[in-house]
């Protein structure tokens, strides 16, 4: 039994390890109502494109609160530079909006979706 | 992003991905590392440091950089474990720089060593004389093995004829107080006997006992709580800290 424990218990944790550092990738995917960062981003555009720039203000807010969630959940699985973009993106995409900058928000809101993409992987 | 909890996160686990890889490449001591081990030491703590602080990058690089650097060590030890020839050019191999008391000056040029190491770690040895010296090898690790001129030997127990009774190892019967019964049996021992023991060195009870051990030759070695050492000898060259 002793031995099994010896050789079980490194061979776990080394798992338990690997997992933690593939985390970002599956934690990133929405677990509720308020947490889908790409289904978000895809209703900015959409809004953007319309020029409906009050329904794309409250959903840059869902997206915030979102992206507060998820971040503390793939923060051990990702490389702090991508987070770090993607929180450039919503701040720079706020100011977009509140100027009604219909070309500036776009590129921001495909450039999250880039950063979105590659967290965790 | 909170970089302090992510750190502490990466930290444990490059702290026990280490400790686990140390553990499987081997029990070898510090002074057994060849200067190629010592490179890889160093090389592989390097990548568990970054591991830990570098949060521009995941740490999955980093553990497979580590994990790679583990298997490339474990593997050159297999080879070099199986292939005898391999273990030669990997860990290198002793050689004569004193043979018959004289100095192989050109085996020390190919070794990159100055004739002023060599006498260094002969003093290290307590050889102050080269006269005394028959034979010196300079082993993969670095560190030199010398063989004295039988008129420098010291006089042993054989040469005089004097039987001398083996002692063996010690064995601890008692551990910080506590009763180790599985060492008691082993040494063909009971606690009466222990009891009767201690009983000649003022003690009662085990847990009076701090070490308590005993040899083959039934030497037994007893250091108690209590020392009574009223004066406490400082061989410290400044007062203090306190």
């Amino acid at each position: 039994m002793r031995r099994i424990l010896i050789i079980a218990i490194p061979v776990i944790t080394l798992v338990l390890f690997v997992l933690i550092m593939h985390s970002g990738n599956f934690l990133k995917r929405p677990m509720g109502k308020d947490d889908d960062i790409p289904g978000t981003i895809d209703g900015i555009i959409e809004a953007v494109r319309n020029d409906s720039w009050d329904e794309a203000d409250s959903r840059l807010q869902g997206l915030e609160s979102a992206w507060k969630k998820v971040l503390f959940r793939v923060q051990f699985g990702s490389e702090r530079d991508e987070i770090n973009q993607l929180t450039k993106n919503i701040a720079r995409l706020k100011g977009a909006v509140t100027a009604k900058d219909k070309s500036g928000a776009l590129m921001e809101l495909n450039e999250a979706y880039m950063h979105w993409d590659e967290l965790g992987n | 992003m909170n970089e302090g909890l992510v750190v502490v996160v990466r930290a444990i686990i490059s702290f026990f991905t280490l400790l686990i890889f140390a553990k499987i490449l081997g029990k070898e001591q510090i002074s057994q590392l060849t200067f190629f081990d010592y490179i890889l030491g160093i090389t592989i703590g390097s990548i568990a440091s970054e591991a830990t602080v570098d949060l521009s990058s995941r740490a999955w690089p980093h553990f497979v950089g580590l994990l790679s650097w583990a298997v490339l060590a474990y593997l050159m030890q297999y080879i070099s474990l199986k292939w005898r020839y391999a273990a030669k050019i990997i860990e290198g191999e002793p050689v004569i720089v004193i043979m018959n008391g004289k100095i192989m000056d050109n085996i020390l040029r190919q070794m990159k060593f100055r004739a002023s190491d060599i006498l260094e770690l002969l003093r290290n040895q307590g050889i102050f004389d080269m006269n005394e010296v028959d034979y010196a090898i300079l082993e993969p690790n670095g560190s030199l093995s010398v063989l004295k001129k039988p008129e420098y030997l010291p006089l042993t127990r054989k040469d005089m004829n004097i039987k001398a009774k083996p002692t063996g190892i010690s064995t601890e019967l008692v551990y910080d107080g506590k009763l180790i019964e599985q060492n008691l049996q082993q040494m063909n021992k009971d606690k009466r006997w222990l009891m009767n023991q201690l009983k000649k060195y003022g003690i009662k009870d085990v847990s009076e006992a701090f070490l308590v051990t005993l040899n083959d030759a039934g030497s037994l070695y007893v250091d108690k709580y209590n020392d009574e050492i009223k004066k406490v000898k400082d061989i410290g060259d400044y007062k203090g800290p306190y």
